[in-house]
């Protein structure tokens, strides 16, 4: 029986966009719509990062473990991620979870032999799947060299050596923060800012650059045609409330009146380079939808049957 | 797993496993836009255990159809959104494209003064 519907329509529109950052505006949602989006992003969206690791010889200053631990820091490819399969998921593998549907392959063999010393970097991890390799986080204009070697593992002297096997598989940031493909992802209210003219008329040049000087962050100048204050930046505003300070010491209070629209958010979001910005959003929203396709069908008191067999009646009060 | 009482279908407790604020503040929302809800909340018992109780009272209707529909809304939300975000991208990249055109076509003309543009 479906009554009316009581959804909103949001809107969407993009300021900035790079393979790794993403700046948008999301207008006319709530709050805590914004926000689980931003949870998803940091914790739920699914990608590939090494979980196993087989040391056969490793005679490096680190430890096994050290050398394990860094190997699953290291951010991989995942545009495979939302296909595949979670290893204990798995039915195609022997149990192990180490069959090529459910995981990665990955092998790295370095051994110094010269007086220099050899660094060991992601660059020197050999995929078995061309898919998903070592995100690549040199920059486009490789002007120099040495700025393409990739993030440094282990650093070997003369006749150390390092020889390991590692398996990737798909996690969720909840399990691990190796499995966050979000950098920093960070949302604001959108700020209105209302100069009350009048009692701005009444301010000297000097006052007025004393006020606009109070404030952390450049919101406010002076405009060197008009002399007025216009507001340059309103989103550099961090919602501190040092110019309405300054303006009530000054004696003039109600100088400016700041709001934040309770509706309309600015997001910022980077990515580690696992999966691109603008894919990181689409995921995001993909998940969040199949985790209320979850709810939704054990809502179904069949579904709860399945779940709970006679304990599922017994709770329903039967 | 709802507890609930079965002479009145009107008010309920949803406790849902392995679920957190990140659904559970949506559909509270969402539920709250519904005029048929007179009360709706969440809350976590213990934070090291994954589970959420959400309290739906409503006019008349049973609180299980009621919380359906608002799953039912906030897919649908999801839903546009996906739409409207893949469209900006592909309106930012449009525009994207259609500067550097005329970017182009400028430094091809202070280059090149006689030819028109894309002609080289």
């Amino acid at each position: 029986m479906e009554g009316v519907s009581y959804e909103r329509f949001p809107k969407v529109k993009i300021r900035e966009m790079k393979d790794d950052y993403l700046k948008f505006e999301l207008r006319e949602t709530d709050a805590s719509m914004a926000n689980a989006l931003r949870r998803v992003m940091l914790a739920e969206v699914p990608t590939i990062a090494i979980d196993l690791v087989e040391i056969e010889v490793n005679s490096s200053v680190l430890n096994d473990e050290f050398i394990a631990h860094r190997l699953g820091l290291i951010p991989l490819t995942s545009d495979r991620a939302m296909a595949m399969r979670f290893s204990r998921d798995c039915d195609a593998c022997d149990g192990d979870g180490q069959c090529e549907y459910c995981s990665v392959e990955f092998h790295l063999r370095a051994r110094c032999v010269t007086d220099q010393t050899l660094d060991v970097t992601s660059k020197d991890l050999i995929s078995s799947d061309p898919s998903v390799v070592p995100v690549d986080l040199s920059d486009s204009s490789g002007y120099d060299a040495s700025e393409q070697r990739g993030i440094i593992i282990v650093k070997l002297r003369r006749g150390q050596e390092l020889r390991l096997r590692a398996i990737a598989r798909k996690g969720i940031g909840k399990d691990h923060a190796k499995w966050s493909p979000a950098a920093t992802v960070t949302f604001m209210y959108e700020p209105d800012i209302l100069i009350n003219e009048d009692l701005m008329e009444a301010l000297t040049l000097e006052e007025k650059k004393n006020w606009i000087e109070s404030s952390p962050t450049k919101v406010f100048d002076i405009d060197p045609n008009t002399q007025q204050v216009v507001v340059v930046d309103p989103e550099a505003y961090t919602y501190d409330d040092e110019v309405i300070k300054k303006a009530e010491a000054m004696g003039k209070p109600g100088l400016v009146d700041i709001y934040a629209k309770e509706d309309s958010f600015i997001f910022t979001i980077e990515s580690t380079g696992a999966i691109k910005a603008s894919q990181l959003v689409i995921n995001a929203i993909e998940v969040l939808k199949q985790k209320l396709d979850a709810v939704h069908l054990s809502e179904d008191t069949l579904e709860a049957d399945d779940q709970f067999g006679d304990l599922g009646g017994h709770l329903r009060g039967g | 797993m709802e507890h609930g009482s079965l002479k009145d279908q009107r008010a309920s407790t949803f406790s849902l496993t392995d679920e957190d604020h990140t659904l559970a503040n949506s559909v509270r929302f969402t539920l709250n836009q519904d005029p048929r809800v007179t009360f709706c909340g969440y809350s976590i018992p213990h934070p090291s255990d994954a589970r959420v109780n959400i309290r739906v009272q409503t006019t008349g209707d049973p609180a299980s159809e009621v919380l359906k529909d608002s799953l039912q809304d906030l897919m649908g939300m999801c839903q546009h959104v996906r739409s409207i975000f893949d469209k900006a991208v592909i309106e930012f990249r449009m525009s994207r494209l259609a500067l550097l055109a005329v970017v182009g076509s400028y430094v091809q003309q202070s280059v090149y003064p006689e030819t028109g543009p894309l002609e080289n």
